[in-house]
């Protein structure tokens, strides 16, 4: 029997509204700023109810998110002159890291990371550094706690690209880092 | 098991994404190497760094009055294809997921005893195809072309799997490798198609009769197996199982 429209309404706000907050950091991590995070999400949520008859079950957090996602993708193509800080694909960091492991076959560095020698707006600037497809895939791993498998979906990449990425990024977070705590040592001398 | 072996794989414990044989493996070689130790640390630090002080940024407030406000009150029927891509995975029943993830774990364990050696072989490929990947250790001789990748292997290997062009087919060859799997020294044969990496490994098993090709899905990944002319091939990669067969076919000649 078909659902009246203020049925699949209802529906729709029991099963989305939830999420709003992840849907908004991960856009507003894509964006870079409130106003575009903002945007894309309304976008994504229209976008999401129009097909909501397309979602069949299964978890709806990926589902949406993947719809975030693809509504930043939209967006980013219809404003192409606007600022742009989204780079899909960043063939730069992906080369320079390409020959490195996470740690080397060399000895440890010395240093260790250290919890409390990182404060929040520290960290936030370390994230912004990276190549936004890292920083996509660190938020869907260690903040959203998705399965390779979910990030794969949601980025429309193929597992192993998820492992091999998720690898180098944190290789490069774990740099910047050390670098940035190594610079607040001599500053602090 | 030593840290060259074990590093690639600390990403996987900390996220959950071994099985439970390798996580029990694993576990014990990190509970008696303080490097590995010290590395996991540092993985769980930065996660705990991300998840407290990386600030999350809530919906501000009135967002959600405002996209409820938007929905249209009325929705004609919808195209049966949206513009975005749903893959099949994504619709499978997720309040199950927890029971389900629970019962493949037990399946993979039981499935290793239950199909023998074969059953070892397939974990092995598996952990050596995303070892390779981790590790960005894919090959030991990394080269396109297939007079020097089959030589090389020759030399190394006790086997001479077929190393084919196959480039116009669309799986241009990247290398090869020595691998070990299942206590034998094995060829692997690197090739790519599109973004996806493909393992073939290659071992000489004398005196066993043909196996057609056979083809199972594990940890996302899909496994075809063969037996031809004394060699056992495994290929394996994160291909849809139809491509990867299409390549096994190539391969197989």
């Amino acid at each position: 029997m078909p659902h009246s429209g203020d049925d699949r309404k209802r529906r729709f706000e029991r099963l989305a509204l939830p999420h709003l907050d992840a849907a908004y950091n991960l856009a507003r991590w894509l964006a870079g700023n409130p106003a575009d995070a903002e945007d894309v999400v309304q976008e994504a949520y229209l976008r999401a109810y129009r097909y909501f008859d397309a979602f069949q079950g299964g978890n709806f957090r990926v589902w949406l998110l993947t719809i975030v996602r693809n509504s930043f993708a939209n967006w980013v193509r219809e404003n192409r002159s606007a600022r742009m800080m989204f780079v899909p694909e960043t063939p730069v960091a992906e080369t320079a890291d390409r020959d490195e492991t996470m740690w080397g076959t060399s000895p440890r560095d010395p240093e260790a990371l250290l919890l409390d020698s990182l404060d929040s707006q520290m960290l936030e600037r370390l994230m912004q550094q990276l190549p936004s497809d890292y920083r996509e895939v660190l938020l869907l791993r260690e903040v959203e706690d998705l399965s390779y498998k979910e990030i794969a979906t949601v980025t429309d990449v193929p597992i192993g690209t998820v492992m091999s990425r998720l690898a180098r990024a944190r290789l490069a977070l774990r740099r910047l880092w050390l670098t940035e705590t190594a610079q607040e040592g001599a500053d602090g001398l | 098991m030593d840290c060259e072996h074990a590093a690639p794989w600390l990403p996987l414990l900390l996220d959950r994404e071994l099985p439970i044989w390798r996580r029990l493996r694993l576990g014990r070689h990190v509970a008696g190497c303080p490097t590995c130790a010290g590395r996991l640390d540092e993985l769980q630090t930065m996660r705990t760094a991300m998840k407290v002080q990386l600030p999350y940024h809530r919906a501000p407030p009135g967002l959600a009055t405002r996209i409820l406000s938007s929905l249209p009150r009325e929705m004609a029927p919808q195209p049966v294809r949206p513009w975005f891509r749903i893959p099949a995975f994504a619709l499978a029943g997720t309040s199950l997921g927890g029971a389900l993830a629970g019962g493949a774990l037990v399946l993979l364990v039981q499935s290793r005893t239950a199909e023998g050696p074969r059953g070892t072989a397939i974990a092995d490929v598996i952990d050596s195809h995303i070892g390779s990947m981790m590790a960005e250790h894919l090959t030991d001789v990394r080269t396109s072309d297939q007079h020097t990748v089959k030589p090389w292997l020759s030399a190394h290997v006790d086997v001479s799997p077929p190393v084919r062009e196959l480039a116009p087919e669309g799986f241009p060859l990247i290398g090869g490798r020595v691998a070990y799997i299942d206590g034998h020294q094995a060829a692997a044969v690197v090739y790519r198609h599109d973004k996806h990496v493909i393992n073939l490994f290659a071992w000489a098993s004398p005196g066993n009769p043909d196996v057609p090709m056979h083809t199972t899905t594990r940890q996302g990944f899909n496994v075809i197996s063969w037996r031809a002319g004394g060699i056992e091939y495994f290929a394996v990669s994160d291909l849809e199982a139809d491509q990867l067969e299409r390549f096994a076919r190539l391969v197989a000649g």
